[in-house]
């Protein structure tokens, strides 16, 4: 009887050890996979190249809605990302500008000149952007 | 002990006395029982370690079973925390509840930031329906929703690309567009009339008037030509913004 038990434990001991070695590989590959991952598609890296692609063709419509959706998982620009976020509010700004003043709401003219115009000198590089944006919308449609 | 024959002191164990040379008898009994306990004992040591023999294994075996078992499910806590840290890493999104927030959102409204107002809400989990912080918004918030989606759909299609070798979305954009639109004046026509407060009221109007400024602005209309254009099905509207921004 006893033997029979041992063997049974035997078994169960072996059992037991492959999962374990399992369990150590699944958790050593999950690691290992992440950390590839991370590697290979930085969030941020992997946003500002689309980013500028974008900006190469001018397509300011699209920043301004991939923007959108950022924004709403994180309010603020996160870190090295600030430029996308700055440009996409300054295209924002810029359509919207069009509005209030076909609205002829005075008070929204001057705040958002205001605020296109502190957007404009944070720009830094990507000045340039704040041109093609006020020419397109100016020229629209 | 004494002996019973010439009375002199002899040890228990001593078979014969050693003054008188007579026999002991309880020296005789003593050591037959001395035999008996020592056979008892031997026997005994005997089962014991035999017993001992069958199952020491066993406990130990045991052991080792629970152990692996207990270090595998150690290691699957561990995966499924690992998961958990690497899917939170880049989620900023805090949870703000309370007065404050919700008069952080009606500031917005009073500035006349309504995208920001949406987004505000949004960001902190304020938009559905479900929010009880913001009941009293209800109506602003989905005339809110429906303006925010408009302008997007707007932005992209004003400032899209307009290189050759770029991607066309603008047929999708306008599409997108034109149901939104619908949906701003579905919503806005059932919550007019629900809204009791004066001055949301006049948010959602100054929604209307903004929306209808924006047609006004990028599509080329003057006021009759957007009430026109209001009028058209959704198809209609599609090909007449096709037509404008196409420059056909």
């Amino acid at each position: 009887m006893n033997k029979k038990v041992k063997v049974l434990l035997d078994i169960l001991i072996v059992i037991a050890c492959i999962a374990f070695v399992l369990c150590l590989m699944v958790v050593f590959e999950s690691y290992k996979n992440e950390i590839d991952r991370k590697k290979k598609e930085d969030p941020v890296k992997q946003t500002m190249s689309v980013f500028e692609y974008r900006l190469k063709y001018k397509a300011y419509g699209e920043i301004l809605d991939s923007y959108y959706t950022d924004k709403m998982k994180s309010p603020k620009a996160p870190e090295g990302m600030e430029d996308y976020y700055k440009v996409a509010e300054y295209a924002h700004n810029s359509f919207m500008s069009r509005v209030y003043a076909q609205k002829g709401d005075d008070k929204m003219i001057k705040s958002n000149a205001a605020k296109l115009k502190e957007q404009r000198e944070q720009l830094g590089s990507y000045q340039y952007t704040a041109d093609e944006i006020d020419d397109i919308i100016k020229n629209a449609p | 002990m004494v002996c019973k024959k010439c009375k002199h002191e002899i040890g228990p164990e001593e078979l014969k006395c050693p003054y008188c040379g007579a026999e002991n008898p309880f020296a005789k009994r003593h050591a037959k029982n001395m035999r008996k306990f020592n056979a008892d004992f031997t026997q005994t040591e005997r089962k014991v370690t035999n017993a001992a023999e069958k199952t020491g294994g066993l406990a130990k075996r045991a052991a080792i079973l629970v152990f692996v078992i207990v270090a595998c499910f150690v290691l699957v806590i561990i995966d499924s925390f690992a998961y958990v840290n690497f899917g939170n890493d880049n989620s900023q999104k805090t949870s703000k509840n309370g007065k404050a927030s919700v008069a952080e959102a009606e500031a917005l409204l009073e500035q006349g930031e309504y995208i920001e107002f949406v987004e505000y809400l949004n960001v902190y989990s304020m938009m559905s329906s479900s929010s009880k912080e913001t009941e009293h918004l209800k109506h602003v918030k989905y005339v809110a929703g429906e303006y925010y989606d408009c302008i997007r759909e707007m932005e992209s299609m004003i400032l899209r690309s307009t290189d050759p070798d770029y991607f066309d979305w603008l047929d999708g954009d306008i599409s997108n567009f034109c149901m939104d639109l619908e949906d701003f004046y579905d919503v806005i026509e059932a919550q007019r009339d629900g809204e009791d407060n004066e001055e949301y009221k006049a948010y959602i109007e100054d929604m209307d008037n903004e929306l209808k400024a924006a047609m006004k602005t990028y599509f080329s209309m003057d006021d009759a030509a957007v009430e026109e254009f209001l009028s058209l099905s959704r198809n209609q509207k599609g090909v007449k913004i096709e037509e404008v921004l196409r420059h056909e």
